[in-house]
């Protein structure tokens, strides 16, 4: 029997390796066996590396934002004293508008458990790429995260949990190529579907040809999509291109700044459409 | 020892890769530090090693941060690995500027394959800009080049005496 060059051998070694590859990604991509035992195994042999990564990230962090506090506070006292006494003011003014809000909150026939059930969770790392941007946080299916949960962060949508192990989960963001949200124009109440163009600014899809929408206007979710509930921020308008046949395409700057997020919100409950269906009138029999 | 020493580079990698997400989000859109074993070994080992090294930190990869295509990683970084491997068995690239070509090509192949096969599993793909593939090129090649010299420093070349490719 001839013997089989090296270069041929590596050449088979890699359709064999390649082959098996192709099989996990299209196992993944149905939720099979496969994928998930691979990558089952690949966590558990990598966590220890993981954990000491983050670790040591995260002190080192720690003492980045120490120094940076310290130098920071000397001229963030001055600001304080001068805050403290504008809200002293505001604070009293707040409170007769709390007040004011509850009761028009009860005229409205309004419910306090709408408001949506979340859990607070950290960013452990992101890959922010062209074609993949998303963000690791620390809360996973132990604490109740599910796949297809909206995250959001102080001012506005983030992403969707896409997959969930039991400590962390992953979190698509809303600039990933492969996101979608439905949106609506927060002044004229036009509305489209804002999908992600990776490190570019997102763009918001299907906005009918004569919507009114203007540079600065603010994009917010409009809970169409089931994820997300209403009202959220998406975005600002910067450029609102020219029509291509019944609809034009806007760009978004977006309103969180993937680059700086760093603690962020999942929402426990698919609140867009529960609104929906409370806003809704029951149907007659 | 060739597996000890790819179990230490790949654990570095991905402690490194995961502390990069979290201290400077930005810079994963340019650099990729779970290419630096890859090249490593494909410059400095042999084309096979450098094939599993790849595989590994490619299957690393998707596991922490790929949401989608388990494997998609893998299936690129081996290619990569077997390419350069190959390479780097007929051509001395274990230099500054081999290092430093070595280095932008992986970061821009990797870049380019994994738009491809996103593109067969029905994924949508997004526009790269000249800018930005420039500025991947230079980044991951004068990191791949940095980051290989302060290892050179502590290791000496393991490469067997070269070759030539049997021919037939």
């Amino acid at each position: 029997m001839a013997a089989v060059s090296p270069a041929r051998a590596n050449a088979l070694l890699l359709g064999v390796m390649s082959f098996g590859q192709l099989l996990l990604m299209a196992s993944s991509v149905r939720g099979g066996m496969p994928a998930t035992g691979v990558s089952a195994t690949v966590g558990a042999v990598s966590r220890p590396a993981a954990s000491a990564g983050r670790s040591v990230s995260g002190i080192l962090l720690d003492v980045a934002h120490f120094f940076g506090d310290v130098h920071a506070d000397d001229v963030a006292n001055v600001k304080l004293r001068l805050e403290v006494t504008r809200l002293a003011g505001e604070l009293s003014r707040t409170q007769e508008l709390t007040q004011e809000n509850e009761r028009l909150r009860r005229l409205l026939g309004m419910h306090d458990d709408l408001a949506p059930k979340s859990i607070g969770a950290s960013v452990v790392t992101a890959r922010l790429g062209t074609q993949s941007r998303v963000i690791l946080v620390d809360r996973g299916s132990a604490d109740g995260v599910r796949p297809d949960m909206a995250v959001v962060a102080w001012g506005g949508a983030v992403g969707r949990v896409v997959s969930v192990e039991s400590g962390f989960a992953r979190v698509r963001l809303l600039s990933d190529p492969n996101s979608g949200a439905s949106g609506v124009v927060a002044r004229s109440r036009a509305e489209g579907m804002i999908v992600g163009r990776g490190g570019e600014p997102m763009e918001m899809i299907y906005v009918p040809k004569y919507a009114d929408v203007a540079v600065g206007d603010r994009v917010v979710t409009s809970g169409l999509d089931g994820v997300f509930p209403r009202g959220f921020g998406l975005g600002r308008v910067s450029v609102v291109g020219e029509p291509v046949g019944a609809s034009k395409s806007i760009r978004l700057e977006p309103e969180v700044d993937d680059r700086s997020i760093e603690d962020v919100l999942i929402l426990l409950e698919p609140t867009g459409t529960r609104l929906l269906e409370t806003d809704e009138p029951e149907p007659r029999p | 020892m060739i597996v000890v020493w790819a179990l230490v580079g790949l654990s570095l990698s991905l402690a490194v890769e995961l502390g990069l997400g979290r201290f400077a989000p930005g810079a994963t859109q340019y650099v990729s530090v779970m290419t630096l074993p890859l090249v490593a070994y494909a410059l400095r080992t042999s084309q096979r090693s450098s094939m599993v090294v790849g595989c590994a930190s490619g299957l690393l990869q998707d596991y922490w941060l790929e949401p989608r295509l388990f494997g998609l990683n893998g299936l690129v970084k081996t290619f990569l690995g077997w390419a350069l491997g190959g390479i780097g068995a007929r051509f001395d690239l274990n230099n500054f500027w081999g290092r430093c070509a070595a280095g932008a090509s992986v970061h821009l192949l990797d870049e380019g394959l994994q738009s491809l096969v996103r593109k067969m599993f029905g994924e949508t793909v997004a526009p790269v800009g000249a800018a930005s593939l420039a500025l991947r090129a230079v980044a991951g090649g004068l990191l791949t080049a940095g980051v290989l010299f302060i290892v050179g420093k502590f290791g000496t070349s393991r490469r067997a005496p070269r070759q030539k490719p049997r021919r037939g």
